[in-house]
């Protein structure tokens, strides 16, 4: 108890190098914090998963994937063909076409605040299958089911993400009409019926499905019976949510055996497969931010602790003299040194971590990164350790060497000089 | 706010000026402080430790600063060396990029015998291209190295027109494709799967060579990347490397090369993307441009069709490069802002040890403002050889090739994967200099006002 009243008696005595490797280390801490989550979340985002596993169908090889509408309705069953196959229950299954498009009819004056990109879907999937969504909670899962319940009732609806609303100064019961650019002549008119909760769809969009198929259907009619461009490509992906690895495999034999998908042929990928391929173009910087990046920060931050506390140790080398005539023992200096360090870096780095994760999650809504197909990224609940840890571990390989030097102090030799 | 970011703008415009004049500030803080700077180069001699540490600190801040503007301005030279100025490129009305284009068989041969495209030996400089994005899983590949990637590939009908049209040259030792697109493998029985025959571009005959096992590339005639003769498994077929294109810097150095009429019925793509135009000048391109794409009406009317100049396509493909740029600036200024709490306590321990110097300095005369600038110039020191030695280490990353990609953002379409080179300029080393100069001039200010409001005797008691 006594060495800690010590060790915060020596952080106060001088206040202002105190508080500005406090500072140093809470502004490392904030942007390692910043790095740690967007590359904890991608890793989580590649990571297979061993249980309640979701599978992605796509083109085999092309990118974007443009498959037939008319694949989809085995696809969703998980393509069984032959006695005994397996089938998925459709609350286990989504189907994705993807639609954008300007609210601004003149393609000039298409911009971030007059676009918007809608996965088409059945309304139910956003309740069941959609990441993060599905497990949603409270309120906001009450507030997403009337939503869903709404886009149930009301062909044109659209669910908006909060950001994507506020681009387009669009909210919920407006009316308005979106000039299609990858479906050429068909645009559509929504009504918004809801607002995604805030997070990770603040920029997505969601409308049903049977409305642009039936969108290309009348366009069809009103051209003589001729086939919409897109017509034989409007089926992007098809989401399958599987029990394990063993009915994933058995369903992707069924899927890759199926004879009706060979023109074009289709592949069966785990959505963390998928995800990862994307990220693949990425990968050196991703590999640049985990590898150069926080361990140079990580470091920059010892060296000015390690500074900080050599400074410290030299000034007060007399101090620690007395300290040893007075009896203390060199690893009780030892220590003392050590816990001055530790404290501010465990402190620094806790305060900072904390207010990261209040500051971005709370008032920032996300850090904004665009990667691949994430636009904000979140601080985890694991950062408030990972400031501590960070703090902490840099504090300590920081302070090693001068709280050794503090231990060896010669009380002749400095008792020479002082005389 | 606008004035601010417009004088930003210009200074980032101008390092390498800024930087000239920030260095000749220096200088002349220098000459016109009396005391010595002899003086404070000494004082940094004398606590070499904490010193050298400030030193280290200012070194990884910067060097880290160089290798992320160097990614970025790899990434911005690749969109700005892509196009050529006389070039437009046309795709399908509605297509934003050429992922989504499709051009009818029908309208590109009319396309092609307008007026205003360049002709040699009296056939047009038209490339008739279709661009597919596919997915190639790498089957036996290295450990460490990607299990699947996007592979882009281009079917051309005529290769020797395609290159001329977007300035590109074969390596030595290599060839075009042949007119079927395809060929016998070396050394294979007479009767094997010919192997379909395409050229690389530079970047990704590294990206696949790399992708080989360790014994393979050992026993393989450039271990680096792939070169004419070797091969690779796509789409269950051997693809036969012919031929290698010369590093043109661009896009293109990421691409595969192969036969349009083979390619695209292959990915399921039979019609063309793409049609790029060679037109004598940037001027002309600009015509051709308003021509193609119907402005005003008074244009080409038999297809709609959407026409862009080359050189701006490849500028409206820098959406990524500015959020990766933001990203670098937003990393680098914390990262300074920290450092310059760091150098703070630097100056603040070099002050508390010399008060008893400056009270002597005060008694012979030297005024507040020559203390302040003394202790300043000590700060500024440490800060450019912290820079430099952090600018010489960034240097290193000059020439490291990096995968990433090149997009317009939202609405502005699709991507482009690419392997890119980062490069070292002036105007990057400018803005490291910059940026340890702005943490030494920051770190050292507080402190150096500090000592300058000592009085003598305080200082001496």
């Amino acid at each position: 108890m006594n060495l800690l009243r010590l060790v915060i008696d020596n952080l106060v005595r001088n206040p202002m190098r105190t508080i500005l490797t406090s500072l140093a280390t809470m502004i490392m801490v904030l942007v390692v914090t910043g790095v740690f989550s967007i590359l904890s979340f991608l890793a989580a985002a590649t990571t297979e998963k061993a249980e309640n596993m979701k599978g992605i169908v796509s083109e085999r090889w092309q990118i974007p994937s443009q498959m037939p509408w008319s694949y989809a309705a085995s696809l969703k069953e998980g393509a069984p063909y032959q006695p005994g196959d397996l089938k998925v229950a459709p609350k286990d299954s989504m189907t994705w076409s993807f639609y954008g498009g300007s609210t601004d009819s003149n393609p000039k004056n298409r911009s971030v605040n007059t676009i918007l990109f809608a996965f088409c879907l059945e309304p139910q999937a956003l309740l069941t299958m959609m990441d993060d969504l599905d497990t949603l909670k409270g309120p906001p899962r009450k507030d997403l089911e009337a939503s869903v319940a709404k886009l149930e009732q009301n062909r044109i609806g659209i669910i908006l993400g909060r950001e994507r609303a506020k681009s387009l100064g669009k909210a919920v019961g407006d009316r308005f009409t979106v000039y299609s650019f990858n479906y050429k002549d068909i645009n559509l008119e929504f009504e918004v019926v809801g607002l995604f909760p805030p997070g990770r769809y603040d920029l997505s969009s969601a409308i049903r499905g049977d409305y642009l198929q039936s969108s290309l259907d009348a366009w069809s009619r009103e051209h003589n019976g001729q086939l919409h461009p897109m017509a034989g490509k409007s089926l992007n992906l098809v989401w399958l949510r599987l029990k394990d690895q063993k009915i994933f495999s058995q369903v992707s034999d069924q899927i890759l055996t199926n004879p009706s998908f060979t023109s074009p042929s289709v592949k069966f990928e785990t959505a963390s497969s998928g995800v990862g391929t994307f990220l693949q173009a990425y990968r050196d910087l991703i590999w640049g931010m985990q590898w150069l990046l926080a361990p140079a920060i990580l470091f920059t931050l010892s060296l000015v602790i390690s500074n900080s506390i050599s400074i410290n140790v030299r000034e007060r080398r007399t101090e620690f003299a007395v300290l040893k005539v007075l009896g203390f023992r060199p690893w009780q200096i030892l220590l003392l040194v050590l816990l001055e360090a530790l404290l501010v870096g465990v402190t620094s780095g806790l305060v900072s971590a904390g207010g990261t994760y209040l500051l971005v999650n709370n008032v920032m809504g996300g850090l904004r990164f665009p990667i691949a197909f994430f636009g904000s990224f979140y601080i985890p609940e694991a950062a408030w350790w990972w400031g501590v840890a960070i703090g902490g571990g840099t504090a300590f390989v920081g302070s090693v060497f001068p709280a050794w030097s503090a231990r060896t102090v010669k009380v002749a030799e400095v008792f020479a000089k002082v005389a | 706010m606008t004035q601010l970011f417009a004088v930003l703008t210009f200074f980032w415009n101008h390092r390498p000026e800024t930087l000239a004049v920030a260095l000749l500030a220096v200088a002349g803080l220098g000459l016109i402080s009396r005391v010595p700077v002899a003086y404070s180069a000494m004082n940094l001699v004398v606590r070499w430790w904490t010193v050298s540490l400030t030193i280290f600190a200012f070194v990884l801040v910067i060097g880290l600063l160089i290798v992320m503007l160097a990614f970025v301005n790899g990434m911005y030279a690749l969109t700005k060396t892509s196009g050529q100025p006389g070039n437009v490129i046309i795709l399908a009305d509605g297509a934003t990029d050429e992922s989504f284009s499709n051009l009818a068989i029908t309208d590109v041969s009319d396309i092609a015998n307008q007026p205003g495209i360049v002709r040699v030996d009296n056939a047009p400089l038209v490339s008739r291209e279709t661009y597919v994005i596919v997915n190639q899983p790498i089957i036996d590949g290295a450990e460490g190295r990607p299990k699947r990637r996007f592979l882009q590939v281009r079917g051309v009908d005529n290769p020797e027109i395609s290159a001329t049209v977007h300035g590109l040259k074969l390596m030595p030792e290599s060839r075009w494709f042949s007119d079927a697109g395809v060929g016998p493998l070396p050394g294979a029985p007479i009767d094997a799967a010919p192997a379909v025959e395409i050229v690389l571009g530079n970047g990704i005959a590294r990206e696949l060579g790399l992708d080989r096992k360790p014994e393979v590339r050992a026993k393989a005639k450039d271990a680096e990347r792939l070169v004419p003769g070797d091969t690779f498994a796509l789409n269950n077929r051997t693809w036969l490397v012919v031929g290698v294109l010369e590093s043109s810097g661009g896009t293109y150095d990421s691409e595969v090369w192969g036969k349009q009429s083979l390619l695209g019925p292959m990915f399921g793509k039979d019609n063309y993307s793409t049609l790029v135009i060679r037109t004598k000048d940037a001027a002309t391109a600009e015509q051709m441009r308003d021509f193609f794409a119907n402005k005003d009406d008074k244009g080409y009317t038999k297809a709609k069709l959407n026409a862009i100049v080359e050189t701006k396509y490849f500028e409206g493909l820098s959406q990524t490069n500015v959020q990766f740029l933001i990203g670098a600036v937003i990393v680098a200024v914390f990262t300074a802002v920290g450092g310059i709490f760091g150098v703070m306590n630097t100056m603040f321990a070099a002050i508390s040890q010399r008060t008893r110097d400056i009270g002597v300095l005060r008694l012979l005369g030297f005024r507040r403002s020559q203390i302040l600038v003394s202790f300043l110039l000590e700060s500024m020191l440490l800060a450019i050889i912290g820079g430099a030695l952090g600018c010489a280490i960034g240097c290193f990353a000059d020439g490291w090739t990096a995968n990433s990609i090149v997009s317009g953002g939202p609405g502005g379409g699709g991507g482009k994967f690419v392997v890119l080179k980062m490069q070292v300029d002036a105007a990057v080393l400018s803005t490291g200099m910059l940026l340890a100069l702005t943490m030494g001039f920051f770190g050292g200010l507080i402190p150096s006002i500090s000592a300058m409001r000592l009085t003598a005797l305080d200082a001496l008691r």
